[in-house]
């Protein structure tokens, strides 16, 4: 497995440009050790650099761009489409950019004749094979060789054709459901291969053949299997890879691209929503260095045509047949107001993983006016010891960024793989880059790097916590440890003694830098933070014990809670955007709106507060969710005191004023006293091995109401299901 | 006779005796609008009765009475072809005496104008809609 750290200790080459190139915080850290700095010049602009820079990072801090293919500065430097070439005076021949550190005093011309000649013969020698059809393709308008073809290529063709030869056409490969493949475009800048060998960590592309005869291929016919597949199509600098269902729908200029954030993790990616006619085209990731740097997941990337389908339109009533009948919105609000009145105080909510923080806070006002305290979450998280008063024990305290810095991580109950993909290849990074190890507590699964596997009893968590362990002494020396637990384990009813463990081990680490913190509880929904945050309860229990004659689902759809749980006269309510469990047993529907249709206030795992804007407008008579309640509050005639996004915003402000600070994440800091606060936590951890839902990939792509009703992410299953069968 | 006009109040009563007595005459007049004696030269299967007075003048002389069945609510689209060619003067035979008329066994059947009744045309778009809406299989309550 690749692992560019052994390479560095082989032949001992610190500061090869491999290592340099792709972009760590590790590698910043070891560079301000180093004093000495070189200074060259850049079309005769003097520059003063690190020692090992790449002639192609010098030019960019003055602000040259010198044009490129294979290089890209999250991968490492492959150096052959040759597109950089730049003239060094007093160099025989012009250099490939991307690929040589400066030397002293070098003067570079990235403008002059020779630079212009080289650029004009490499455009001409990669058009001799590419074909001409940009105006069918999916990359025309967005296409980086188009682009440079227009900037630096000759303004006429040499190529006549008059055998009628043809161009050099090559098969298409057939390589899964989301990323179609047209080979003829093709120019072998193996952007996609170092990708996925290197971030995803999946050996299954590369070339055969050489020269005029190479191919970027599988070898055999298969899927790429990854979770973050979906890149390579952002990184094909032309229109080789492509999104399949995003293929001949739409194009670049005829789209509006609106920034939002991701929901279907708890990462909270950073997300460019591109619509056209009111309608989600497709989704593409938008950089943020703290959280998703420039990946994004494959559910985040290709569910959105679940957003199309399976829809609460307009809101419904149950009559008394029993059927769901359609009503408009004057009668379903005085129906469900006229229940809320008759219920009193009896009223509870459970708020699923697509709840944002506007509609929370709007139904814990609502409901606490209504003088009931029953608002629970979905998802549960024990309450023994501090619970979830003290912050920092559900969050992912040391950042998604921090991931990659750690020298040891311990995951106990976690498959970040598949819960959070995009922590994965953080932690991944760490493990090619950084030296790190990881230790894992938990059901065996692939998470595209070497770690070592405790086996899956709690019995090894006691071993740990005791110092008993064989692997307790490297938690201890690590100087940067981190431990991640998955919120699942968290789930169990033994969750309080297993947190109150974990932070009893997290207190005996010792991490060398300040601020440094080692207990990370990773989330799976993008609701809980938030909600926890507003003081909702996690796990359903209490509404299980009060049995509310009404039950306020805010799209809680994972069948928490039964039928069976609740008394037979029970009124249910659900607010939220897809038809699914939550609605099929509700009495009475309010059609929400989904992410990508409203403004709202999402907080991730690591405690960040981030918004998503209006893309498109709610479907049909659908309405912003928290708006639903504000008109209920009026009929019910407990009035909400807010009538706008920033009335509720500063709502939101005087409950937690982190929740509107946004793009930055709140440190939370009290760990001792959590520490301390858990020792009353007398349960014991049962024997009962630990477990996760989402081991394989097939189990990754349907996990939430948005993703089960895309036909694409069903399309995925099915084709991972199919590669599993077959033989390679 | 004719010069003192009796003649044509006889006929007054002549019509009227054709059609039936002074009520049914008088039905008839407010029925259609007018009163005029004339030759029944045919019946189309709808029952819709075509008359001729050659006595009328020229655009005058042809007429229809539409079937009892349609009440007050006949139109001009109640006139199957095979009798609009001779009501509208196109010819001068009737579809009994002209044999050069089509006759197939897989023509249509003669529909009228539906515009503002209940089967009228509405047009629809045939475009899939961008969202598709969720609807409830289930119907019981306790969700089986």
């Amino acid at each position: 497995m690749l692992r560019t750290t052994l390479a560095k200790v082989l032949n001992g080459a610190q500061f090869s440009p491999k290592n340099i190139a792709v972009i760590t915080r590790a590698a910043s850290d070891q560079a301000a050790k180093k004093p000495e700095k070189i200074e060259v010049f850049i079309d005769d602009i003097p520059v003063k650099v690190e020692p090992g820079t790449t002639v192609l990072q010098a030019a960019a801090m003055v602000g040259v761009e010198i044009p490129r293919f294979c290089y890209h500065e999250r991968l490492a430097v492959a150096g052959n489409c040759r597109m950089c070439l730049v003239e060094v005076e007093k160099s025989p021949k012009p250099v490939a950019a991307c690929a040589m550190p400066v030397m002293k005093g070098w003067r570079i011309k990235t403008d002059s004749e020779l630079t212009k000649k080289a650029r004009e013969g490499i455009m001409e020698f990669l058009l001799v094979n590419h074909p001409l059809d940009c105006p069918i393709c999916d990359q025309g308008g967005e296409c980086d060789l188009q682009d440079q073809s227009m900037a630096f290529g000759s303004d006429r063709s040499r190529f006549t054709d008059i055998d009628h030869s043809g161009k050099r056409a090559v098969e298409d490969k057939d390589i899964g459901p989301l990323i179609k493949t047209i080979m003829t475009r093709c120019i072998h800048c193996t952007r996609c291969i170092r990708f996925a060998s290197e971030v995803a960590g999946v050996d299954d592309l590369g070339t055969t053949g050489r020269g005029n005869d190479m191919q970027v291929g599988t070898y055999v016919e298969k899927m790429f299997l990854s979770e973050l597949s979906g890149n390579v199509i952002d990184l094909c600098p032309v229109g080789a890879l492509t999104s399949k269902p995003y293929s001949f729908t739409a194009r670049p200029w005829e789209i509006r691209k609106i920034d939002s954030i991701d929901v279907l993790d708890a990462v909270g990616s950073n997300i460019v929503v591109s619509t056209r006619t009111g309608e989600v085209m497709r989704i593409m990731p938008r950089v943020n260095e703290e959280i998703n740097e420039e990946w994004l997941s494959d559910k985040s990337r290709f569910s959105y045509d679940g957003l199309k389908r399976q829809r609460l339109v307009t809101p419904m009533l149950r009559d008394s047949k029993g059927e769901l009948k359609p009503v408009d919105w004057e009668v379903a609000l005085l129906t469900v107001a006229k229940q809320l009145k008759n219920a009193g105080p009896s009223v509870g909510a459970i708020a699923g993983g697509f709840a944002d923080a506007e509609v929370l806070v709007a139904v814990k006002d609502l409901l606490n006016k209504l003088g009931s305290e029953a608002l629970c979450t979905e998802h549960t998280f024990p309450l023994d010891g501090s619970g979830t008063d003290l912050r920092s024990s559900y969050l992912l305290n040391n950042k998604i960024a921090g991931a990659e810095e750690a020298d040891f991580v311990l995951l106990i109950g976690t498959n970040p793989r598949l819960e959070a993909p995009l922590l994965n290849s953080r932690l991944r990074k760490g493990y090619v880059h950084n030296e790190l190890e990881v230790a894992l507590i938990g059901p065996k699964v692939d998470l595209s790097y070497k770690y070592v596997h405790l086996g899956d009893s709690p019995s090894v968590l006691e071993q740990l916590v005791n110092g008993q362990h064989q692997i307790s002494k490297k938690l201890t020396s690590a100087k940067k440890p981190l431990i991640i637990i998955g919120s699942e384990v968290l789930e169990r009813p033994d969750g309080g003694a297993i947190l109150s463990a974990v932070q009893k081990l997290c207190a005996a680490t010792n991490p060398q830098t300040e601020n440094w913190k080692v207990l990370n509880v990773l989330h799976k929904v993008a609701s809980q933070v938030a909600a926890l945050d507003i003081g909702y309860t996690p796990g359903v229990d209490k509404i299980r014990e009060l049995s509310p004659k009404i039950l306020l689902l805010l799209g809680a759809d994972e069948g928490s809670i039964d039928k069976s749980d609740l008394s037979k006269d029970t009124f249910i309510i659900y607010l939220g955007h897809h038809g699914d469990n939550g609605a099929a047993v509700a009495d009475a529907i309010l059609p929400g709106a989904a992410y990508t249709e409203k403004q709202a206030t999402y907080v991730n795992t690591e405690g960040r507060a981030q918004q998503t804007l209006t893309a498109v407008s709610p479907p049909g008579r659908a309405r912003e969710d928290w708006k639903i309640i504000r008109a209920l509050s009026e009929i019910i005639g407990a009035t909400l005191p807010y009538d706008n996004l920033n009335e509720i915003r500063n709502r939101l402000d005087e409950v937690a004023p982190h929740l509107t600070r946004y793009g930055t994440a709140e440190n939370a800091n009290f760990f001792k006293q959590a520490e301390a606060l858990s020792k009353s936590v007398k349960s014991q951890i049962d024997k009962t091995p630990f477990d996760v839902k989402l081991k394989e990939l097939q189990d990754y792509f349907m996990t939430d109401s948005i993703s089960r009703a895309s036909p694409t992410m069903a399309k995925c299953v099915q084709a991972v299901i199919k590669q599993k069968q077959s033989k390679y | 006779m004719s010069y003192f006009g009796i003649d044509r109040i006889f006929k007054v009563f002549q019509t009227m005796r054709s059609y039936g007595g002074i009520k049914a005459s008088l039905y008839k007049l407010w029925r259609m609008d007018s009163l005029r004696p004339g030759i029944l030269v045919g019946t189309d299967k709808y029952g819709n009765q075509y008359y001729e007075n050659k006595s009328y003048f020229y655009g005058r002389n042809r007429w229809i009475e539409y079937a009892p069945k349609y009440g007050f609510d006949y139109d001009g689209s109640q006139v199957p072809a095979e009798w609009f060619g001779w009501l509208h003067y196109k010819t001068d035979l009737l579809p009994s005496q002209d044999p050069s008329r089509p006759n197939y066994k897989w023509m249509a059947d003669h529909t009228e104008n539906l515009s503002g009744t209940s089967e009228q045309y509405v047009p629809y778009s045939t475009t899939k809609p961008k969202i598709q809406a969720w609807f409830c299989k289930m119907t019981f309550f306790d969700g089986t």
